[in-house]
């Protein structure tokens, strides 16, 4: 049984199950909450419960006192949830989020391209309602005969969304993907829910933007850039893209015709493996690197997106702090497959 | 109707204005420590309060939680709590933090007043403020939950005249006094993150299981009255060490060298507990060195890997600290046992049990290096012919420990380094503490040593005993074997009593 836990300021709703506590599901969903001790004794996750039922589990009656619990409020690391709940916890307000409900959709597969050696172009015509969605978001789509949602980034823009687009990497022994890539046809009926996720364009952050993709996560960059130039953001806009070989890189025209036509649109691809048929030109080395030699290793003031494999992400976060733009300027999106182990987090950082 | 204020937003109306300029007298004359140790901040309102606690709403939370402690240790004391420890011999750790630790949380409460009258940014004065109430309430409520004991038992009589004057309390003591006399940024690095982050686990955590499995539920219940103030304090370390990291590049050499410092500073205190966890605990948590592996290496790895990001690297010799590991324990209780005579609290030999477990958690080194040691002590007792070291040992000048440990890599030969600093020479035990004193030998020359003060005749005289008197101690009681001394008798007159009353 699961119940639904809705968290404030954020407005964000997720699914709990019945014995997991509150701050695992936040967590296992990419909402940050202040934790420390994880078992009840320290009190760094109060929440305040606004509405609902919950079970305060083994908090230590020193850290959440009765009067306290008489006052509603509840630590996260061991509340669990007795019905569907609203909490409001101690978490920013993000201003450039809207918050938008997540639905169910049903689409039907339009076209499938192959972009590059391992990723399929996938587009989806939707059925019913469009989907409303801030670029950047994914979705969680249902692959036939697999068991468990799988996330995917939309690669349009939010401007029109009867039709979406998907980057889909096969992974390597993954059965969903390996599934698309093999059997997926035109014409197929796909259910998906979404949009997801807090990886979105910080519009209230003005200045220079940089966009770091690598592999399939050129899709939510894709997006996003093309939300700020279509909507007419006139302020630097630098999209690095980071490929192995010329075959690996797609959209390169796309994109180098954006940066004919918009002045403050720039667009750098880079090649950390080029073959000696690709008579590559261009930035040569790892993507974090261009983007070090591009800025000269200066990025303070500016607001930097990370898209892509975990190692491209820790890779550029070094590459931005060493040039003095930290975790409130930096965002990102780990794509994570079930090969990736979960490492041990100290507390200094909390999303990246 | 209006949005409910976000709690950012509650704080920030409670908090405005609180870091006025200052217009009858230049900032820098009221901040006059703000800058001295090089440490450069540009805009202090990037400091994220992380705990957004206002004094109202402090005094509330504190005060209910120590009528719940209070209530407690008021049952404990009714209930004859002190016989329901696991045995008579737990009491020398509890003798080792009363003297060792409370009083550092004092000097804890006054060196963050001190940061936070220094510092000049709303923030971390706050916070600091908050750090320094916290401290004090923790040294007054471990006093007061000890104090139980102390009509029992010996040894904790004098604790702060104790702190101030027997020779191994100078370790915790200097560590403090070092940490206090320093400028208010290196102060909070060496407390705030060095100490209350890094290495707190080290700490709070061994005592207080160790009051958990010994059955002494009046600590254990401090404990837990603590632990919300201490995740605030950790918090506080991490927010400290950041907002250095990304104020100014200029920022990350001093910090480097202040997080190498108080690391082995730290860990140089934390012998200490090594050895109460290794050696005075009669039901034993675990090992030093697994908890060194759990608390130091996994966590402790994973937080000096997130800062590598600003390009800060773990502590200076952080590996020498994970070998030694091995030894730290052994030597230290080794030391107590030589200098039994003037320890006010009890030390023992291993029992073959206790030896098994030493040999099991530690199967590289104690068989091999320290067991014959104990061995050969032990059939000396046997002999009567127990050993006593009766000359003073030469101390480390920048630890203060005496110079027993060994040379890295090489367990059985004593590790003695030196500098000379105009004119003398001084001594230390290891690498780190060496580096420490060429790093600043202006300070450390100085060093209160307490057997360089008995030589000079500045501690009550020139034998043992005028000493003795001079520390306050209860000669006979306080010191000596565990097996010949009061508590002990009258700990199985007590069990003795008990079986009696059982079998009738």
């Amino acid at each position: 049984m699961t119940f639904q836990l809705t968290i404030e300021p954020l407005g964000e709703t997720i699914e709990v199950e019945e014995r997991q506590t509150i701050l695992d599901a936040c967590l296992r969903q990419g909402i940050w909450l202040p934790h420390a001790c994880g078992h009840g004794l320290c009190g760094t996750c109060k929440v305040e419960v606004l509405e609902g039922e919950v079970d305060h589990g083994d908090a230590s009656s020193f850290a959440l006192m009765d009067f306290e619990r008489d006052e509603g409020k509840a630590l996260a690391c061991c509340c669990t949830l007795e019905e569907d709940v609203t909490i409001e916890a101690e978490i920013d307000e993000d201003e450039d989020a809207e918050n938008i409900p997540v639905r169910d959709f049903t689409g039907t597969v339009r076209e499938i391209e192959r972009l590059s050696q391992d990723i399929l172009g996938v587009w989806l015509d939707l059925d019913g309602d469009p989907i409303h969605f801030q670029a950047g978001q994914y979705i969680n789509l249902t692959v036939p005969g697999i068991e468990g949602p799988r996330a995917f980034s939309i690669a349009t823009s939010p401007a029109d969304g009867t039709r979406i687009e998907l980057h889909i990497r096969k992974v390597e022994g993954g059965k969903a993907t390996t599934w698309i890539h093999e059997n997926l046809e035109v014409g197929q009926k796909l259910c998906f829910a979404g949009p997801y996720g807090q990886f979105f364009t910080r519009k209230s952050r003005g200045g220079t933007k940089i966009f770091i993709g690598g592999g399939s996560g050129l899709s939510s960059p894709k997006s996003m850039v093309l939300d700020l130039l279509e909507n007419g953001w006139s302020d630097p806009v630098w999209l690095f893209q980071g490929a192995r070989g010329l075959k690996d890189l797609y959209y390169r025209d796309l994109f180098a015709g954006l940066a004919a036509k918009y002045e403050n649109f720039h667009y750098i691809p880079a090649l950390s493996a080029p073959n000696d048929g690709d008579d590559w030109t261009g930035e040569t080395g790892f993507v974090h690197q261009a983007v070090e030699r591009v800025f000269d290793g200066q990025f303070e003031g500016h607001t930097a997106y990370l898209c892509g494999p975990p190692p491209m992400i820790e890779a550029a976060i070094r590459t931005l702090m060493k040039g003095r733009l930290f975790e409130e300027g930096i965002f990102t999106e780990k794509f994570l497959t079930a090969g990736d182990e979960d490492k041990i987090k100290s507390p200094v950082f909390r999303r990246i | 109707m209006a949005k409910k204020l976000g709690l950012k937003q509650r704080y920030g109306l409670l908090t405005r204005g609180l870091d006025w300029e200052t217009s009858y007298q230049p900032m820098d004359k009221v901040f006059p420590e703000a800058t001295f140790e090089g440490i450069k901040i540009k805009d202090w309102d990037k400091w994220q309060d992380p705990f957004r606690l206002t004094m109202d709403a402090y005094w509330k939370f504190q005060s209910e939680k120590e009528r719940k402690l209070y209530a407690v240790l008021d049952s404990f004391a009714q209930n004859n709590g002190q016989l329901s420890i696991s045995d008579v011999r737990y009491l020398n750790a509890v003798k080792l933090f009363i003297t060792g630790v409370s009083p550092l949380e004092y000097q804890a409460h006054r060196g963050f007043a001190h940061a936070g009258r220094q510092l000049p940014g709303v923030g971390p004065r706050i916070a600091a403020q908050m750090q320094s109430l916290d401290e004090l309430r923790h040294a007054q409520t471990q006093i007061h939950t000890i104090s139980h004991y102390n009509k029992f038992f010996d040894g904790m009589h004098e604790f702060p005249h104790m702190h101030d004057r027997v020779w191994y309390l100078s370790v915790p003591k200097s560590f403090f006094d070092d940490a206090r006399t320093a400028g208010p940024f290196e102060f909070m690095i060496a407390i705030g993150f060095a100490f209350e982050y890094v290495l707190t686990n080290l700490l709070f955590v061994p005592f207080m299981s160790g009051a958990a499995y010994n059955g002494d539920m009046a600590t254990v219940t401090f404990g837990f009255s603590a632990q919300s103030d201490e995740s605030r304090h950790m918090t506080l370390g991490i927010e400290v060490i950041k907002f250095l990291l990304e104020q100014h590049p200029d920022n990350l050499p001093i910090v480097q060298k202040w997080v190498d410092k108080w690391f082995w500073r730290g860990y140089k205190v934390l012998g200490l507990v090594a050895m109460m966890m290794d050696y005075m605990l009669p039901k034993k948590v675990m090992s030093w060195k697994e908890a060194w592996e759990i608390y130091f290496e996994q966590a402790g790895g994973a937080l000096f890997e997130d800062l590598a990001r600003y390009g800060l690297k773990p502590p200076k010799y952080h590996e020498q600290a994970t070998a030694d590991a091995e030894h730290l324990s052994h030597q230290n209780w080794s030391i107590f046992y030589n200098y039994t005579q003037a320890a006010a609290f009890h030390t023992w030999l291993p029992e073959d049990d206790e030896m098994a477990w030493l040999s099991e958690k530690y199967p590289n080194t104690f068989d091999k290096y320290y067991r014959p040691r104990f061995e050969q002590w032990r059939q000396m007792e046997k002999d009567g012919n127990r050993f006593y070291n009766n000359a003073l040992p030469q101390l480390c000048q920048t630890c203060q420990i005496p110079m027993a440990y060994t040379e890295p890599g090489d367990p059985t030969t004593i590790c003695f380094r030196e500098s000379e600093y105009k004119g003398d020479k001084y001594h230390f035990c290891s690498d780190g503490c060496k580096d420490i004193f060429d790093n600043e030998p202006e300070k450390f020359s100085q060093s209160w040593l307490p057997v360089h003060q008995i030589f000079q005749g500045n501690c009550g005289g020139a034998d043992l005993g005028d000493v003795l008197k001079w520390y306050n101690m209860n000669v006979g009681a306080d010191n000596m074997d565990q097996n010949v001394s009061p508590e002990q008798a009258l700990w199985d007159k007590w069990q003795a009593e008990r079986s009696r009353v059982a079998a009738e």
